[in-house]
């Protein structure tokens, strides 16, 4: 058996069914995508037209286009310097935790098994103006109330915080994975040492966790470049279009009038802009961290 | 002898399962053309043998609608009765009835439906401009010989939305029109009648604002809520056909009687006369605000009135909920009674079916069925929904049996002319400018009226010169 398996034939004849599922699902729509981005299809028609590219310098020239650019960055500024800390902070806590970890684990996990409608509806009352939690807290130190979701000001950060508690759980599980597969006898051998718990957790746990946390990091660029359904369930792109990010801007700007070939070229350079920025994410950190072998 | 036995054995696995991924599609054509032929040997036997000139053969049809959702099970039990009807009527038809959210049917369904080409034989159809773009694209059946044959071809009120190129694509279920909802019985509280005159409007929003009530009600999420208002109020100052013009250059939204409908929408979002926060309220809340009695006026559409029916949200204020038309503007153009109203849902049916007797026999049979007096009165009687068919004046009395609807009968009855909504004048470019971008930045202070006017003509310009 092992025989017939190195038999090229044999092995090419196992992967043609993935292969043709792959090619149906995955290559075919993107070519598809690719080659309608070219064109003024109305989602529609039978026939197609070619416009070079048109869409393309369409969306560029577009300010809407950029403002939504520019907030797809936001989502990963606020995944990479915020939420990946607090993922580290709190692994290391749930960690370390001596009775019911399984149960810290569980309600961290919790937001990522919601479905973001329900995630939208539970922090629209959170975010509510009147009866909201946050405005009550703030109202018991004398603040005015914040308007969170129709506030220019605060929308794109009510949305990030949302989205930063919908995912933070399912990431620290990752990262609680990789901390307890930590032999324990680096840590005892630390803490016979004299080190302290801060110590262990900086010098031994944090340098052995690098992997796991530039996986963390890749899968946080990759979410938040296709960042939409929190977008749309919270304030729809609004107010005044100030929180749109590239997917609803497709959505908005090209589906819903027609513009399916418009659309495809917004979805082409969604795809190309994530690839450039995981591709530079791979080449100038995640090539540079070193494999860990205990 | 093992390799070989390996080899063969992954052959058949690979074999089976490319024939298993492909091999369904064909298998139920196959069957379908088996079971046809079976069929057209069964019926040719019979035509010998009985000379039945119709089949008796069972066939499917399906009917996608969007009648989902409590608030409308009312309409949904008068698409089954209509269905009942053309079963019975048609021989061997079965209808599946397949419900979506409408926003879901008409933005994604539907339309990934007819890019493929496969459309459900019976559909929920926007009007304007979804209809012109299928029909344009020959994806609709053409319903102008089907209803010279009825003859009911001219008891529509209105079937603009739905034609293209002089022939009709589909017809609306229901017509709506837009204006105030109040609280009866604060204005009886007050001792107010509803405004006859736009500056007695303007000293009840006042007034009730200075009693710490919400004037109006708003929710300003989605665009198209607080334009209902706004609509109406740049249509009063340059004229309800103003918004027509746009698309052919005869008139533009910078306009100074334009600009002055959108003075008096931020006039009143200075003044607080809407709820607080309103760009973060889903319309959900728009209703909930007047339910609750916290807002008193509520400016909105006739097909809110089935809120305020027993078992609805707004059970609480039922015989306490009046309706009125905005008043008429100081150095307002043209007719100034004018109500801002609307056919654009409805049904609209695949082209495919004129290649089917037996299912063209289903679309006669359902129109006939759907489109008349009986079901047009049942629809406003029982869910709100004013008549998209002209109904006798004497009949409609007399089937109106709640206050609110004929208080809206009345409205609709004083205005002289009405006017459709922006949204199916104007180019779909226009529509997400205006409803994504410029009026939530006029309600949120980052946009002037007259800057707001610029930005929208220059879309339009854009719009206007693409179409040329």
């Amino acid at each position: 058996m092992n025989k017939a398996l190195r038999n090229p034939l044999v092995f090419t004849l196992f992967i043609i069914p993935g292969l043709i599922l792959f090619l149906m699902f995955f290559i075919y729509p993107i070519f598809s995508s690719i080659y309608y981005s070219f064109t003024s299809w109305n989602g529609v028609s039978d026939t197609v037209k070619y416009t070079g590219l048109t869409n393309f310098k369409k969306a560029f020239g577009d300010e809407r286009f950029w403002i939504s650019v520019k907030n797809n960055g936001w989502f990963i500024l606020f995944s990479i310097c915020i939420q990946v800390p607090l993922i580290v902070f709190f692994s290391l806590l749930i960690a370390n935790v001596k009775k019911l970890k399984g149960l810290y684990k569980t309600a961290v996990f919790m937001p990522s098994i919601m479905s973001t409608a329900v995630i939208g509806i539970l922090w629209g009352f959170i975010y509510e103006p009147n009866i909201g939690l946050f405005n009550k807290l703030l109202g018991l130190v004398g603040i005015e109330p914040i308007y969170w979701l129709s506030d220019e000001r605060f929308a794109m950060l009510s949305i990030l915080i949302t989205n930063a508690w919908q995912w933070t759980g399912f990431y620290i599980v990752m990262v609680l994975a990789a901390i307890l597969s930590i032999p324990g006898e680096l840590d005892e051998a630390a803490a016979i040492d004299g080190a302290t718990g801060f110590q262990r957790a900086t010098r031994i746990t944090l340098p052995l966790i690098v992997p796991i946390i530039s996986v963390v990091i890749m899968l946080s660029i990759a979410g938040a470049m296709k960042a939409a359904d929190i977008v749309i369930v919270m304030t729809k792109g609004g107010p005044a279009g100030s929180t749109e990010v590239m997917a609803t801007y497709m959505i908005k700007y090209a589906i819903t009038n027609f513009k399916y070939g418009y659309g495809n070229s917004i979805a082409v350079l969604i795809f190309m802009f994530t690839l450039v920025v995981t591709a530079l994410y791979q080449l100038l950190v995640a090539r540079r961290t070193e494999r860990i072998e205990y | 002898m093992k390799k070989s036995l390996t080899m063969l054995l992954s052959l058949i696995f690979v074999t089976s399962a490319l024939l298993t991924g492909c091999g369904s599609n064909n298998n139920t054509a196959n069957n379908a053309e088996g079971d046809a032929t079976a069929t057209n040997g069964a019926n040719a036997t019979n035509a010998v043998a009985t000379e039945e000139p119709v089949s008796t053969e069972p066939f499917e049809m399906t009917i996608r609608h969007t009648q989902v959702g409590a608030d409308k099970q009312k309409r949904l039990a008068i698409l089954e009765d209509v269905v009942g009807k053309v079963q019975a009527e048609v021989p061997g038809l079965t209808f599946k009835l397949d419900g979506v959210d409408s926003d879901v049917n008409r933005k994604e369904k539907l339309r990934g439906e007819m890019a493929a080409g496969n459309p459900p034989e019976i559909f929920d159809l926007f009007g304007s401009p979804d209809s012109k773009i299928y029909a344009k694209e020959s994806k609709l059946l053409d319903l102008t010989p089907i209803l010279e044959e009825l003859g009911i071809k001219d008891k529509f009120s209105n079937l603009d939305p739905f034609t293209y190129e002089g022939k009709i694509y589909g017809l609306p279920i229901g017509g709506s029109g837009e204006g105030f909802f109040y609280n009866k019985e604060y204005y009886a509280s007050k001792g107010w009648q509803a405004p006859t005159t736009f500056a007695e409007l303007e000293k009840q929003l006042a007034e009730i604002k200075a009693d710490g009530k919400v004037p109006l009600a708003g929710a300003s999420k989605a665009g198209w809520v607080p334009l209902m208002l706004a609509n109406h109020l740049w249509s009063r100052y340059a004229g309800p056909d103003v918004t027509v013009k746009f698309a052919t250059g005869e008139a533009k939204w910078s306009d100074p009687d334009v600009i002055k409908g959108f003075a008096k929408y931020k006039e009143w979002i200075d003044k607080g006369y809407f709820k607080k926060g309103e760009l973060g309220f889903e319309y959900a809340e728009y209703t909930t605000q007047f339910t609750s009695g916290e807002a008193i006026l509520m400016y909105d559409g006739t097909w809110k009135s089935s809120v305020f029916k027993a078992g609805q949200s707004g059970e609480g204020l039922i015989g306490k909920v009046g309706f009125f038309n905005i008043p008429a503007v100081d150095g307002g153009v043209g007719d100034q009674t004018a109500l801002m109203r609307d056919v654009n849902n409805g049904y609209g049916f695949s082209a495919s079916a004129e290649k089917d007797p037996r299912q063209l026999a289903a679309v006669k049979s359902f129109i006939k069925n759907m489109f008349n007096e009986e079901m047009q009165l049942r629809g406003l009687v029982e869910d709100g929904v004013l008549p998209a068919m002209k109904i006798d004046q004497a009949v409609l009395t007399a089937n109106i049996t709640d206050d609110l609807m004929s208080e809206i009968v009345g409205v609709l009855n004083n205005s002289k002319s009405s006017f459709p909504a922006f949204d199916s004048l104007v180019q779909a470019d226009v529509t997400t400018e205006i409803s994504n971008i410029q009026i939530q930045k006029l309600i949120g202070g980052q946009t002037t009226p007259e800057k707001m006017g610029a930005a929208l003509q220059k879309i339009q310009e854009e719009a206007n010169a693409a179409v040329e």
